[in-house]
């Protein structure tokens, strides 16, 4: 059953960041939609969740990403999972409480991609990268963490029996 | 208590530790191995590809539909002053078009004059865009067509108004076009005036750069950037974009020039992926490939 919710989940997140979402991009930078539900997931729900989910919504941007194959579902499986370890010495879960685990794991994953899409390229585009795409993206996806955060505070999560 | 988490099975301490593991393998696998594990990771998801395009292509059909009510109820609003700027705009035209009829005219004499012989087997595949880029970090988008109607990967990517891009990826039913304005993406250009070859990459500002120009061209602002064909994936004289700056390079070698590109990546709607660049006939046999001119015509 849950794992056709995520199923379910990961298909219609990744359908709806492609499509519907790619016209939201204030400051010309789009949120990682994505990134920012793997890692609440792991957030409110435990890390091996986040990791499954992130490792699958990772996997589909994979599939129609024109960077190299594998690079999505590594730092999307490892965000959804560092963020849920982070929660597990958390004591306060109220939606603000999810800006710093996400901008870090966004900023994490963003690195990733700068070194990898940027190398040999030369300085200034590296540093152009890091701040004008890297940062203000971490601080976006925090923010987006948060306004998701408190609408999932709106019911409650548990974790499943099996 | 709302949003408080019920410790389950998955919480163990066990499934936590074998998860890192399989995460930390994977890292590994892919910082050592990085042409095996994506090759593995291909052959994963290719099929699942043709699966997953199926809510991609109905969600694209609902952001279509969206997007045309609100450019309608957009256009509504200047409606009338937008009539009388397409009115003055249709004079404009008009004038001009009975200018280049004069010089088509003038130029279809000479061309059969120097017996050039027009390339028509340019063969394109009109594709839609059903999504775009999956990050920030590449600058692509997804197209509804694939392999099952001849695309492959490295072809090039068009509209009417010049270059868009290049297939990266292409699955049965859709495929992934890396864009001109992606650092990622170079094509061998051509200035139009005075045939000085360069390559042309984008930049992480979302611009078009055209590098090692020779240093003695007379390359100015304005200049039309078109392809060189030297590259696959695009015939000869296709529009890149327009010189918006011309630059010395660092070391003085070359010179280099910003372009703006003459497609506006976040206005595509559908474009021509060019299955065929040039003809059977036209291409150089292999003995002759580096030696054979092309029609060159020089104007200093």
């Amino acid at each position: 059953m849950k794992i056709s919710a995520y199923t379910l989940l990961t298909l219609f997140l990744f359908s709806f960041q492609v499509t519907l979402l790619s016209s939201f991009n204030p400051f010309g930078i789009q949120p990682d939609f994505c990134l920012v539900i793997a890692c609440l997931i792991g957030f409110r729900v435990g890390p091996v969740h986040g990791l499954i989910v992130g490792f699958g919504l990772g996997f589909l941007q994979d599939l129609f990403s024109a960077g190299p194959f594998g690079l999505h579902t590594l730092t999307k499986a490892g965000a959804g999972f560092l963020a849920g370890v982070f929660a597990r010495h958390l004591s306060n879960r109220r939606p603000h409480a999810a800006f710093v685990p996400v901008m870090a794991c966004s900023g994490l994953s963003a690195m990733v991609f700068l070194l990898w899409s940027r190398m040999g390229m030369g300085l200034g585009e590296m540093l152009y990268g890091f701040s004008h795409i890297l940062l203000p993206q971490a601080v976006l996806d925090g923010f987006v963490a948060i306004m998701v955060n408190w609408v999932f505070g709106r019911w409650p999560v548990e974790a499943p029996s099996s | 208590m709302r949003g408080r988490v019920r410790p389950g099975v998955f919480w163990g301490a066990g499934v936590i530790r074998v998860s890192v593991a399989i995460l930390v393998i994977a890292v590994v696998a892919f910082a050592l191995l990085p042409q095996q594990s994506q090759f593995l990771f291909h052959m994963l998801g290719e099929p699942l590809a043709d699966l997953v395009a199926v809510p991609v292509k109905g969600m694209a059909t609902v952001d279509r539909t969206l997007r045309e009510w609100w450019m309608q109820y957009i256009a509504l609003q200047g409606l009338s002053q937008q009539n009388r700027q397409l009115r003055e705009t249709v004079r404009q035209l008009n004038g001009e078009v009975n200018r280049l009829r004069e010089q088509a005219y003038r130029a279809e004499r000479l061309a059969s004059l120097l017996a050039f012989q027009e390339d028509k087997s340019v063969r394109t595949v009109a594709a839609k865009v059903i999504g775009r880029s999956v990050s920030n970090w590449y600058q692509g988008v997804i197209l509804d067509k694939g392999e099952d109607d001849g695309i492959q990967e490295q072809m090039g990517v068009m509209t009417p108004a010049g270059v868009a891009g290049r297939i990266v990826r292409a699955s049965m039913s859709t495929s992934i076009a890396l864009l001109t304005t992606d650092p990622n993406l170079v094509i061998a250009g051509m200035i139009q005036r005075t045939r000085d070859e360069g390559m042309v990459q984008g930049t992480s500002q979302e611009l078009v750069r055209m590098k090692y120009l020779p240093p003695l061209s007379s390359v100015k602002t304005g200049d039309a950037v078109v392809t060189s064909g030297l590259t696959g994936g695009f015939p000869r004289g296709v529009l890149i974009g327009e010189v918006s700056r011309v630059e010395e390079s660092d070391d003085g070698l070359f010179r280099a020039a910003q372009i703006v590109p003459a497609v506006q990546s976040r206005h595509l709607d559908e474009v021509l992926v060019v299955v065929s660049p040039r003809s059977p006939e036209a291409m150089p046999s292999p003995d002759h490939a580096l030696i054979a001119p092309g029609p060159r015509n020089p104007t200093p």
